[in-house]
């Protein structure tokens, strides 16, 4: 059974740590705006949400490729062929989490698990981001989580929508007056 | 460039003209970022004796080098001004997210001067920035504010914003951000008020570069385990400042009742396993691994907090033993901008005074009605017991003759150590720059609280580190943090050979430099006093009850501070030591 990033909201203090390591893993400086987790913060509730790529079973971005540059590798991981990809943007508009987007290179790009050790998960001091062999009980949690799916709207928005479900969830009585 | 963004915002609010100015990169080598950088381009821009409201007077926005980087705790920033709660100089620092995101859009600080005729908005998305009409947000409080901002530009925006505290010009009104952070003291929204600037708002999409990502990954990888994450600071992780309470009851240096007594016999309802009841969650400023904010629900009443500060001192000061009084009073602090440190000062002395049969505020100690009502008085001016508070401790002590009662040096308002159960304490409010703070130097776990000699130097030592501590910037909460660690990432993130010996010497500069602004500004060695009441009445329980500071004994210590720190008897630093430090004499 292959391993997979797992996000606990709860757990979440909105330190950004995992974004800060992912844009200096991925894009050599630290620059959260492109990295391939963010964290949705609403520090008036007192909550964040971390927003992972979930490497879906049936990946809506490697279906929809024109120029099939997205396919998955042994460890069960959705990568993107950067020599294959035309930048088109299929994938982004019909990923329902907002977990892929082009660059300015006009390449898309995506959560690749760093290869097998997410730098993401050795910041993550709360340990609100794991990265295990899902039991039973994370598998529901982890299935639960990719319930909540945006069908429109750039990624930021779709991630937004979707951190505002789980607010709502985690503070119902001051959600309702956000 | 390495760590620095290279531009700073130059806002003129009187013209509304907005440049970008490259960053003054001759002084980085001796004031480094934040405090000190501020300071400097502070002390270089407004004559020391600006009126605090005059458009003259210059709000300096500064982050550090290591903002914006993985370096652990390194997202606090500050505002460096003019404040007219003290009438010194004064620095203000704050967590939260801001200041990442101010280097993200291209900018080591934002430094703002004039008056806007209208209240107005600075919006800043990367290399966009404009000022924009804030009439719509006239009147509301911060958590309001802070939405409509974030809503007008980005979700992922940062805000920096003032409540109806600031508008109306209260001495001592904070800024808020997050919510929940503030620069608390010294009264940076009453500044942002005078200006007719309701807050900031910025998104940067950009990046922060350093020399070597991997050898600058390592180092933060190795303090971080080393230092950071060690039983010195694992405190703030488990519990927060609430631990606090805890601690400094045990030593009897816990103001309670208007600072006439240093036990809270009833200090279990404001501690830390109280506080961990509440607490819903965990909360982080922006590259902490520490998390030490704790969000708190009673009845329907949050806050992220209360922190130390504000469950003594509008906790025990107030002997208002109820943790969800003081997380309402808290937050309402929080969303019109009022400091609670200050705030939990002048409402215990208006209770004080009440009780004492000498002024009747209608406010009693640990009565909660009135308690709440009180904060949104002071912050809109609505009665003419809201317009006595607002004045602040020191003036409202002048109205009503109560300087024998009041808790002030300077004007600023004391923090939560009393200095009768600990010299230190004392001598660091006494001798701080913006007035009685426990930022500057903090002795409380010296080993004997009373040894004049030793804790002199403890407040020397604490207050240059604190200097470079604040200008790089990292959070006091890294407890064991020091120039070695500091130099080792300077150097990773530079890319060239920083020293240990360079930035301590650089706290020192920095330290001389507020004091020659305050000099010229007007303030002598007889402004480094203590108030009657920390002279003169004995403190009323517990392990230190019985205990004054006595006035010949401060006297003994601060002398022997100014000859440590090379000062002459009068406070004023000497041509030598100023040479030494490559400072002008006065």
């Amino acid at each position: 059974m292959a391993k997979h990033l797992l996000a606990f909201p709860d757990l979440c203090t909105g330190c950004n740590r995992c974004a800060y390591v992912c844009s200096a893993v991925k894009e050599g400086l630290f620059l959260p705006t492109r990295a391939r987790l963010h964290v949705q913060n609403f520090p008036l509730h007192g909550y964040s949400v971390p927003c992972i790529c979930f490497q879906c079973p049936k990946p809506e971005c490697l279906e929809v490729c024109p120029e099939k540059a997205i396919y998955k590798n042994e460890a069960e991981t959705v990568m993107v062929d950067q020599e294959k990809c035309n930048g088109c943007g299929e994938c982004v508009s019909a990923c329902p989490y907002g977990m892929i987007e082009v660059g300015p290179d006009n390449l898309a790009y995506k959560c690749d698990y760093c290869g097998g050790q997410p730098a993401c998960v050795e910041e993550c001091s709360p340990g609100a981001i794991v990265f295990v062999e899902p039991d039973q009980e994370q598998k529901k949690i982890k299935a639960l989580q990719m319930k909540h799916r945006s069908t429109s709207g750039n990624p930021d928005e779709k991630r937004l929508e979707r951190a505002e479900v789980f607010l709502k969830e985690a503070r119902p009585a001051r959600a309702a007056s956000a | 460039m390495n760590l620095y963004a290279g531009q700073v915002l130059r806002v003129d609010l009187s013209k509304g003209e907005i440049a970008k100015e490259p960053l003054r990169e001759e002084w980085l080598k001796d004031y480094w970022g934040c405090w000190g950088l501020a300071v400097q381009y502070f002390h270089e821009l407004v004559p020391p004796t600006t009126d605090p409201f005059s458009p003259a007077n210059a709000l300096v926005i500064m982050t550090g080098p290591l903002a914006g980087t993985l370096a652990p705790t390194s997202s606090r920033f500050c505002l460096v001004s003019k404040s007219a709660h003290t009438g010194t100089i004064f620095e203000s620092n704050m967590g939260g997210a801001f200041g990442p995101e101010l280097k993200f859009a291209g900018y080591d600080g934002i430094i703002i001067t004039g008056r806007a005729d209208s209240l107005v908005y600075l919006r800043i998305k990367d290399g966009e920035v404009g000022l924009e009409d804030a009439s719509a947000m006239k009147g509301q409080g911060i958590f309001k504010t802070e939405t409509l901002l974030k809503a007008s530009l980005s979700p992922e925006a940062k805000v920096l914003a003032i409540g109806p505290a600031g508008e109306n010009l209260i001495t001592f009104a904070c800024v808020g951000s997050e919510a929940y952070r503030q620069m608390g003291r010294g009264g940076a929204g009453a500044l942002f008020g005078g200006k007719n600037l309701k807050g900031i708002v910025c998104r940067g999409t950009g990046g922060v570069r350093v020399a070597e990502m991997e050898a600058f990954r390592q180092k933060v990888a190795h303090w971080t385990q080393t230092s950071l994450l060690t039983e010195d600071n694992l405190w703030a992780k488990s519990d927060g400042t609430p631990i606090l309470v805890d601690v400094t009851n045990e030593m009897g240096l816990h103001p309670t009742r208007n600072f006439s007594l240093g036990v809270n016999e009833d200090h279990a309802a404001l501690g830390p396993e109280a506080v961990g009841r509440a607490k819903l969650a965990d909360r982080a400023c922006a590259s902490c691994p520490l998390g030490c904010g704790k969000f708190t629900h009673i009845n329907g009443a949050e806050v992220e907090g209360p922190e130390y500060e504000t469950l003594c001192l509008t906790g025990s000061n107030c002997q208002m033993n109820d943790l969800e009084q003081v997380i309402r009073f808290n937050r309402l602090c929080d969303d019109l901008g009022l400091d609670t440190i200050s705030t939990g000062n002048i409402v215990a002395l208006a209770m004080d005074l009440t009780e004492s049969g000498r002024h009747d505020f209608s406010l009693r100690f640990g009565r909660p009605e009135d308690y709440l009502a009180v904060v949104t008085e002071i912050a809109t001016l609505s009665t003419a017991r809201g317009r006595d508070l607002a004045l602040g401790a020191g003036r409202l002590a002048e109205k009503y003759q109560a300087q024998d009662l009041s808790t002030e040096i300077k004007g600023s308002e004391f923090p939560a150590y009393d200095p009768r159960g600990d010299y230190g304490m004392g001598l660091a409010y006494a001798t701080s720059e913006r007035g009685a703070c426990h930022l500057r130097a903090f002795t409380i776990f010296a080993p004997d609280h009373f040894n004049i000699e030793a804790l002199a130097q403890d407040v020397v030592n604490g207050q240059n580190l604190n200097a470079i501590k604040w200008s790089m910037c990292f959070c006091d909460f890294w407890g064991t943090v020091n120039t070695e660690i500091m130099a080792d990432l300077l150097t990773a993130g530079l890319g060239r050979p920083v020293t240990a010996e360079e930035l301590i010497r650089a706290g020192e500069r920095i330290w001389n430099l507020t004091r020659l602004y305050n000099l010229k500004a007007g303030f002598t060695a007889a402004d480094d006093r203590l108030p009657r009441k920390i002279m003169e009445q004995k403190l009323g329980n517990g392990p230190n009850e019985g205990r004054v500071f006595r006035k010949e004994d401060f006297e003994r210590m601060l002398q022997l501070y100014y000859q440590l720190r090379g000062w002459n008897a009068e406070g004023v630093p000497t041509k030598e030591k100023l040479a030494e430090l490559g400072l002008q004499p006065l």
